[in-house]
């Protein structure tokens, strides 16, 4: 059995060093870029099929219904990436915003990068934003799309092959074949730091600040613990990611991401001033997609993060009473009440406002104070979607 | 060894009716859902024999793709719409006894967006109506899942009854399906009783 454990390593091992070196020892620390090519073209057969793949999956996204189209948002996320890794790098990517309240952006090998409105919900500044998009330029740049599924296919025809010959000599051969397995998994984890790193030196180069990429992870860890504590689970940061895990832990990356920066050109304004009024025509429909999550501590955690930039605005406190309202314990629709009462009184002009406090203040069992703001919103809307079943509930 | 396989696949054959789906035919239907929704169909329907809940009955005409109507019988205070999958990471909106009839597509629409991943959802028309005899809530919905991006639109209608929920979707993509059988689910929905 030892005897066959060790065979299984020398094998593993072999096999682990014809699948390639590992895409760390190619990141150079420092602030040189890796050379571009304008009007790059696939290569070889492998490269060729991946860009296949992504030009067929890109049409997907251009015509889907949950891309926002409106207002020039695609062109402003378009001047935040082009600021972040140069006018030239960027001339040749394609941004499409997409309705998706996750926290997520992801680039595809043909250039097309997509952004999820979660994303844009959560970062506070230009350079939050430009940090994940220049992540994601990182992987396109280093064509990680095509070495990640190489060396895939690599490792699962080895284990393929493993295994044909253990069936043919009767050995047990699943431990080489698990060590092969959790390459696969270790291979993307440091395409994940290899992309951080080189986004960062974007970032240095941009003028945005170099210590702003550590801070998104920090953040996103902060609104985690605050979801778990929320729904009364315990809040649980690890340092070592696990087995199958595709990206390296939020905690080791804002730690290796502060080390990095430490050593950088601290950089510039964040630029979170444009940021808020690139984002405000879209935060009310953003911040009420993630209130519909059921997640009271992230979102509570969200709003408070953007207030503390911002301060609370008319936006944030209609959100907040919404957040209070759709819990709606008791407690909650009083405080949603006071928080829609506030909202107004800073300016929030929508008549939905009426007809939401009017609903927390029925539900709460004050009913003519309840039926008052629900007769004002009547009054503004009385051709409303809704109008028939509003007059229907102050009826009765 | 030909007896044998002969055997299995007869054996799985005898099997197979309990675990399918089946014919919903015209005439009157008790205990959909499990509770004390009844129906009186006027044409068939199919009843898939996947249980999105304990008291949750799916039919549909053509596959549950293109045009379904989803029974919600009886959800008592505390418990989801539909199961839950991921509890942890994605637990659902509960049903409240305190709830207003207006929350009811307020819920809907969250359990959609966090179980289906539907993350274009909009509540258009509501009105009042009626539902076996108690006052319940008429509306209508459009929504597109991230996973196929289908524009689809939905037509409920949905009631607190002894502070359980009582509801009625009917859901098919907005194009051409939903139109093509609209009616089919009105004439079904108007032999609703409690």
């Amino acid at each position: 059995m030892r005897h066959l454990s060790r065979f299984a390593l020398c094998g593993a091992g072999s096999i682990l060093a014809l699948l390639g070196p590992s895409p760390a020892s190619g990141a150079e620390p420092g602030l040189e870029l890796p050379t571009y090519t304008r009007a790059y073209e696939p290569r070889t057969v492998d490269e060729r099929g991946v860009w296949m793949e992504a030009d067929e999956a890109e049409r997907g996204l251009r015509d889907s219904p949950l891309r926002i189209r409106e207002a020039g948002l695609e062109a402003y996320l378009r001047e935040v990436l082009c600021r972040e890794v140069g006018t030239e790098r960027c001339a040749g990517v394609r941004i499409y915003a997409m309705e998706i309240p996750g926290f997520n952006a992801s680039m595809m090998a043909n250039g097309t990068m997509q952004v999820w409105s979660g994303l844009l919900l959560r970062s506070r500044s230009e350079a939050e934003l430009a940090a994940v998009l220049g992540h994601e330029f990182a992987h396109f740049e280093l064509r990680h799309s095509l070495t990640g599924f190489q060396q895939r296919r690599r490792a699962t025809d080895a284990i393929a092959w493993i295994g044909v010959w253990g069936a043919l000599t009767n050995r047990d051969t699943s431990s080489t074949q698990s060590i092969i397995e959790r390459g696969i998994y270790r291979y993307g984890r440091e395409q994940e730091t290899d992309a951080d790193l080189l986004g960062l030196q974007y970032a240095a180069l941009s003028g945005y600040p170099a210590s702003t990429p550590s801070e998104v992870w920090k953040n996103l860890m902060a609104e985690e613990d605050a979801s778990a504590a929320g729904r009364n689970q315990k809040p649980k940061q690890k340092y070592t990611a696990g087995y199958f895990d595709s990206h390296p832990t939020h905690l080791k990356r804002s730690i290796y991401l502060a080390e990095a920066a430490a050593k950088m050109p601290p950089g510039g304004d964040a630029r979170a001033k444009e940021y808020r009024a690139a984002m405000a025509p879209y935060l009310p429909r953003f911040l009420a997609a993630q209130i519909k999550r059921n997640d009271f501590g992230g979102t509570e955690h969200i709003l408070q993060s953007l207030a503390a930039d911002s301060g609370w605005g008319p936006d944030l406190l209609f959100a907040r009473a919404e957040l209070y309202r759709t819990r709606g314990n008791p407690r909650d629709l009083q405080v949603a009440a006071q928080y829609y009462r506030e909202a107004r009184a800073a300016g929030y002009m929508g008549a939905e406002l009426d007809r939401n406090l009017g609903l927390a203040l029925l539900r709460n069992g004050q009913a003519d104070e309840g039926r008052q703001s629900l007769n004002a919103y009547l009054t503004a809307m009385p051709e409303a979607s809704d109008a028939k079943m509003i007059r229907a509930l102050v009826a009765n | 060894m030909t007896r044998l396989l002969i055997g299995l696949s007869m054996g799985l054959a005898a099997m197979s009716p309990a675990a399918a789906n089946s014919l919903v035919s015209a005439g009157p239907r008790p205990n959909i859902a499990g509770s004390s929704f009844s129906a009186a169909p006027v044409d068939e329907w199919n009843r898939l024999s996947r249980k999105d809940g304990k008291n949750v009955e799916i039919w549909t005409r053509d596959g549950d793709q293109l045009n379904k109507v989803t029974f919600f019988g009886g959800i008592p205070s505390g418990k989801p719409l539909v199961r839950e999958i991921d509890k942890k990471r994605q637990p659902l909106p509960k049903v409240a006894a305190d709830m207003l009839i207006t929350d009811i597509p307020v819920m809907l629409e969250s359990t959609y967006r966090i179980q289906y991943a539907v993350s274009q959802m909009d509540i258009d028309s509501q009105e009042p109506a009626t539902l076996g005899g108690h006052k319940a809530i008429r509306f209508t919905y459009r929504f597109a899942r991230e996973d196929d991006g289908v524009r689809r639109k939905g037509e409920a209608i949905g009631a607190f009854v002894g502070g359980k929920l009582y509801l009625v979707t009917y859901e098919a993509p907005a194009l051409y399906f939903f139109d093509k059988d609209v009616e089919k689910y009105r004439k079904l929905a108007a032999t609703l009783a409690l």
